[in-house]
């Protein structure tokens, strides 16, 4: 079976803890992604998350310029401090490739809510463009991702590095409620038959492909989503398709 | 023997390559409160099947229930593997909190020789140390029988630590000692016990979980000591196996870590194996 894939969970850059095996630049990414087969990725830098938002995003910006295959993901800040969210900020995303947006709220000191986000959050929603959230590092509470969603049950919404633990029981009654929450695989994949079960469920456009590169083997979630049993169409649309499908519906 | 990649490209394309079965060293049975496990109460002909799909040859498991109600003890273990004898073994699951069904345990062993290959120890959870004396009574029948002694291991902890799993390595040279986890996050010193001791073995159920962690413990110590394990039905076998096989080792090194190591153990404890 040949299948493309698009892995919407990769970052790139040295932690400054370290990893046993980074991926420094977007070359040494590509030459990953040639070797497995992947299409395309959603890439961040690792220091917009340690460091600083603000450069990590020009970084960012700066290595995926030269790629066609790969698409950014900028981290922004809550809008009140001018820090990121400027004029033309969605302009410049569209200039930079940028394809989506993260936010890790409990690690940059800010509540993730209608107070301090409301009408970039209400933007988001109308323009769908996804924002990505994680349970892999200091993010966001269960409570207030519960919350987030419950004030805006529209926005695009992709839920990574869900959990060794398998969290069907946090993440089902969120793909019940609301249409536009995504789980990327990369964990769900981990559970076993946790796929299978949540695609039997809730549909196989649920759920968008990912690898949690360079900290996850990459092979691991390929080989897991290959030989799921569900159908091929189902296996198509999570590999590749679903967030292709993203993509062409965001508007910026 | 070098990396061909003939493995990757079978495994991606079968799902399985019927030359190199995977034994899986560490599994479960059965459901659980903290988690929900969408395989957790598959029937043996499920299991059968998922384990096919992914040239799982056998699955060696304690049962949920044995490991936390004493109330139900083994019998979730003798049970299970009775239903599916030609794919299942069972480590007989120990209690530290109850020493004489540990006891019991052991004076019946050999009942079940159909079902267990050695015991479980899950320290972490039942909160008395791999070396304490309440577990003696099933050290000593392991070191007398050669059994395997699965033990739960993370880094840093005084229940089953790289520290305690030497004292017992120390103590017990016969019985065949499989670090859980692999002491996890303490890497340098699962490899020195691997190194120091003839008996000690890692498996790498969550170990394949940090990109790296394989490679370093293959490069250091070699691949002949090192069991494939999942956690079953946890983690799922082709997402495991796709890990190692992205680890960059040799063919050989891959054969050693599905199965060659494992039928090596497993030989003198199952029949026609």
């Amino acid at each position: 079976m040949n299948i493309e894939f698009f892995d919407t969970n990769v970052f790139i850059g040295r932690p400054m803890n370290g990893v046993f095996k980074p991926v420094v630049t977007a070359t040494e990414l590509i030459s990953e992604m040639h070797r497995q087969k992947i299409s395309k990725s959603i890439v961040w830098h690792i220091f917009q998350y340690e460091g600083s938002p603000m450069e990590g995003n020009k970084m960012l910006a700066n290595q995926i310029s030269p790629y066609d295959a790969l698409y950014g993901s900028w981290t922004v800040l809550p809008p009140q401090t001018g820090e990121i969210i400027r004029e033309n900020f969605f302009e410049e995303m569209k200039k930079n490739k940028i394809a989506g947006i993260n936010m890790f709220p409990e690690w940059h000191a800010f509540l993730l809510n209608k107070i301090t986000m409301g009408d970039f959050l209400s933007e988001l929603s109308e323009r769908k463009i996804p924002l990505f959230l994680t349970k892999g590092r200091a993010c966001i509470s269960w409570e207030s991702l519960y919350a987030l969603m419950k004030d805006f049950p529209d926005i695009v919404c992709v839920l990574c590095d869900i959990g060794i633990w398998g969290v069907d029981r946090y993440t089902w009654p969120l793909l019940e409620k609301f249409p536009n929450m995504y789980i990327e695989t990369s964990l769900l994949s981990l559970e076993e038959g946790g796929l299978e079960a949540a695609v039997n469920k809730f549909g196989a456009d649920r759920f968008v492909f990912g690898t949690g590169f360079p900290l996850r083997y990459q092979k691991a979630a390929i080989l897991q989503l290959l030989h799921a049993d569900i159908s091929e169409e189902a296996k198509r649309k999570i590999a590749y398709g679903n967030f292709e499908r993203i993509m062409k519906e965001t508007k910026l | 023997m070098k990396h061909t990649g003939y493995l990757i490209e079978k495994f991606i394309k079968d799902g399985k390559v019927p030359e190199c079965p995977v034994y899986d060293m560490h599994g479960h049975m059965g459901n659980f409160s903290r988690i929900h496990f969408p395989m957790g109460n598959a029937s043996p002909e499920i299991m059968r099947e998922r384990f096919d799909k992914a040239g799982v040859k056998m699955l060696v498991f304690c049962h949920h229930w044995t490991l936390f109600s004493p109330d139900i003890g083994n019998e979730a273990n003798i049970s299970t593997v009775r239903k599916l004898p030609d794919r299942l073994r069972a480590y007989c699951g120990l209690n530290p909190n109850y020493p004489e069904i540990i006891q019991k345990d052991v004076d019946e062993f050999e009942k079940y020789e159909d079902v267990f290959v050695g015991f479980k120890m899950l320290a972490d959870y039942h909160q008395l140390p791999i070396t304490h004396k309440n577990y003696s009574a099933a050290w000593k029948y392991a070191d007398k029988k050669k059994l395997l002694v699965l033990l739960h291991t993370w880094g840093n902890s005084p229940m089953d630590g790289h520290e305690q799993v030497r004292k017992v390595a120390e103590k017990y040279h016969n019985a065949r000692i499989l670090m859980g986890h692999s002491c996890h996050g303490e890497w340098d010193k699962t490899i020195e016990l691997m190194k120091d001791f003839p008996n000690v073995y890692a498996e790498l159920c969550a170990v394949t979980d940090e990109r790296g962690v394989l490679e370093k413990i293959v490069a250091e110590a070699g691949s002949k000591k090192i069991l494939f394990g999942t956690d079953w039905p946890w983690f799922n076998h082709h997402y495991y196996i796709g890990s190692v096989l992205d680890a960059g080792l040799s063919d050989d090194a891959l054969h050693n870590i599905f199965h060659r190591n494992a039928e090596k153990l497993l030989k003198p404890l199952v029949k026609n194996l």
